[in-house]
């Protein structure tokens, strides 16, 4: 799961000069870390609900899933719908 | 200094600027709730043409050769409305027509190849110029949100450099599922009307409408018209190409640069763009504290129309100019107590004034921010910049310059050896040329172009920084890609995922707001679309705009096109003074 998700982002945020082995799951995605920001916060939104069946209402829901990867991942396993 | 010669409002709430003045002195308002427009999966509260008012466009509009859009007939009705309280010649080649619009006839956009050339905001322009009958070449001013702004400045400078003698400014935007599913996965519509500034604000609504200004020189004397713009500016935050800077840093020096010398006891109003979004009002009301104009009356408008995009700055300018005209200013539609940390002086209610100017501001995507000052009555004392054109011999003169096509890249003539061609030479040229950037790995074709140009001229220049420059960029091609690849994400039922990322870069002045990051470029950031490259219009813009600038490094300028993956082009140069311009020292 947490491989699958790490592929997925680095797909949809376009971050081609990273390979899954480059992202910490553990490390904050925004701010320190990996260094996202409010527009790929909304973009992870999308991604939730296109792959996972997942609707986040707003990006202040959503914080405290966005932690890191292990929280996301965490997330998905529990609400997912697909 | 130029002057009003006429206006026209075209919005659900009335065909001309008096039919939407007496709606707004009425208090009411355009929004309204849509269920499910255009095929979307949600609800929409925004203000739209009704079906009767866009039938009368169309039948208005209706050409036995050709039909026209329903963008094309807004806007030919707001414009033929303001000329016909005129006697202007508009076949005269003193004669501009300038379109402000975020994505014009985007409508047209259907999937299918080749695109349409109905689609590229240039040709629209074109076919409308010729419709009015204009004779000289139209240029569209492409600068999100604040483009019915920019695009005032645009006339401020062209006719005070003498490059023409009346300027016909015209802003619309259509709403669809195009915008309209951008922003919602934006997350910035609110699903009731929107409330500017308030404590409970949760977002704005999007609104169709086309305006219509026209001005005159003041070199040209004769055929009336009371309410001079004075001056103009634009300032990019170089901070975040969505989100404004806290501190409102653009937005405040915009209001510097109008407000000096000017006291504010004399300000009816300023016009905000009070979009009702958490970051914007917050942002602004931080910047109008910080500019000292707390204690003037605020206005904002987009209770009445919403959000009409590159309609808006004209939209709202002209509203407060006549309401302004008559003594009064208008309530804030939707606010009731301020959630906002800066210091306004906002009401609800219709207010009365006896003041005779006003400041209208905008801020937008790409970092933008643009700044007007209107005054009513006489020509005064605020001075013009200069004689308005350059000493023959004088003119800006290009320091260095940059040229990309997808297969090759030039630095002042010298070729750069490259491995590959198209998108991946672009990345080949960002990894040779910095790769301490891997933001670069996040943006779209257009903005990459842009960006690797950008970094070729700062290093030509050797020691020096970009940071103290104007930028003004052209291109025909608007966003084509990324248009395309959010239309892809909305068009198969079931499979409807717009991204945001995506739709951002379908503001093409998105890649100003990433090279204003990148080099820490606060002045002024413009894109301007035309039918096809033309380097006398250019050269024309860029020497207009110089005269005015306020930033001592020059201007970067040029052509960045991307209408596809693997085949574009981009020219730009640095521009520095070449004389003395009325203490503006050069290099």
């Amino acid at each position: 799961m947490i491989l699958e998700l790490k592929e997925r982002i680095i797909d949809v945020l376009n971050l081609e000069e990273l390979t899954p082995e480059d992202i910490d799951a553990e490390a904050p995605l925004f701010g320190e870390g990996l260094g996202l920001d409010s527009i790929d916060a909304l973009e992870l939104i999308v991604l939730m609900e296109k792959y996972y069946g997942i609707r986040l209402a707003t990006a202040s829901e959503a914080k405290p899933i966005f932690r890191n990867l292990a929280t996301m991942a965490a997330y998905i396993a529990e609400h997912r719908t697909k | 200094m130029i002057r009003v010669l006429s206006t026209n409002i075209t919005s659900p709430l009335g065909m001309t600027t008096e039919e939407n003045l007496l709606a707004v002195r009425d208090g009411r308002s355009a929004l309204l709730r849509n269920e499910r427009p255009w095929g979307l999966p949600f609800d929409v509260c925004a203000s739209l043409f009704s079906q009767e008012q866009e039938h009368a466009l169309l039948q208005e509009s209706a050409d036995a050769r050709e039909p026209f859009t329903r963008f094309e007939s807004m806007v030919l009705h707001s414009v033929r409305d303001a000329l016909s309280h005129t006697d202007i010649d508009v076949s005269d080649s003193r004669v501009l027509l300038i379109l402000s619009t975020t994505k014009g006839n985007i409508e047209l956009l259907d999937g299918k190849e080749p695109v349409g050339d109905g689609v590229f905001p240039g040709n629209t322009a074109s076919r409308i110029a010729l419709a009015l009958g204009i004779t000289t070449k139209p240029l569209v001013v492409c600068n999100a949100c604040i483009s019915g702004v920019a695009a005032q400045v645009q006339a401020l400078d062209l006719l005070d450099s003498g490059a023409y003698d009346y300027a016909v400014v015209v802003g619309a935007d259509c709403q669809g599922a195009f915008i309209v599913s951008g922003f919602n996965c934006l997350k910035a519509l609110s699903e009731d009307p929107c409330r500017p500034f308030d404590m409970e604000r949760t977002g704005l609504n999007l609104g169709e409408a086309a305006a219509t200004m026209v001005f005159a020189s003041d070199r040209v004397p004769g055929n009336g018209g009371m309410w001079h713009l004075k001056r103009g500016c634009v300032r990019n935050d170089a901070f975040h190409i969505t989100n404004p800077s806290p501190k409102g840093e653009g937005c405040f020096r915009a209001l510097e640069y109008v407000t000096d010398g000017i006291s504010a006891e004399s300000l009816a109003t300023i016009g905000a763009h009070g979009t009702a979004t958490m970051y914007n009002d917050q942002m602004e009301s931080v910047a109008i504290e910080r500019a000292g104009l707390s204690d003037v009356p605020l206005s904002a408008l987009k209770g009445y129309f919403g959000h009409t995009m590159g309609a808006a700055g004209l939209v709202e300018t002209v509203l407060t100019m006549e309401s302004v005209a008559q003594g009064w200013i208008p309530g804030v539609a939707g606010y009731a107590e301020s959630g906002v940390s800066g210091r306004i002086n906002a009401s609800p209610d219709l207010r009365p004034t006896d003041k005779k100017s006003f400041i209208k501001i905008m801020s937008g995507f790409g970092g933008s921010n643009g700044a007007l000052l209107y005054t009513m009555g006489e020509a005064d004392s605020v001075a013009m910049h200069g004689n308005g054109t350059y000493p023959v011999g004088d003119m800006p003169v290009a320091r260095h310059t940059v040229r990309i096509t997808s297969e090759t890249a030039e630095v002042d003539g010298t070729s750069i050896p490259l491995s590959c061609n198209g998108k991946d030479m672009l990345t080949e040229l960002y990894r040779t040329s910095s790769s301490d950037y891997p933001r670069f790995y996040r943006m779209d074709v257009l903005s990459r172009l842009a960006f690797v140009a950008f970094e070729l001229l700062r290093k030509a220049m050797g020691e020096g920084t970009l940071s103290g420059c104007d930028a003004m960029l052209f291109n025909r091609s608007s966003s084509i890609l990324s248009d395309r690849k959010h239309q892809g994400t909305i068009s198969v039922p079931g499979e409807f995922f717009p991204g945001p990322a995506t739709f951002v870069y379908t503001l093409p002045n998105v890649m100003l707001g990433e090279v204003a990051m990148r080099h820490d470029m606060k002045g002024a950031t413009s894109l301007i679309i035309l039918p096809e490259k033309d380097s006398t219009l250019m050269s024309q813009m860029v020497y207009a705009a110089m005269l005015k600038s306020s930033c001592p490094d020059g201007m970067v300028a040029g052509w960045i096109d991307c209408p596809d993956e693997n085949e574009f082009e981009a020219e730009i140069s640095i521009y520095k003074h070449n004389h003395n311009n009325n203490g503006r020292i050069d290099t």
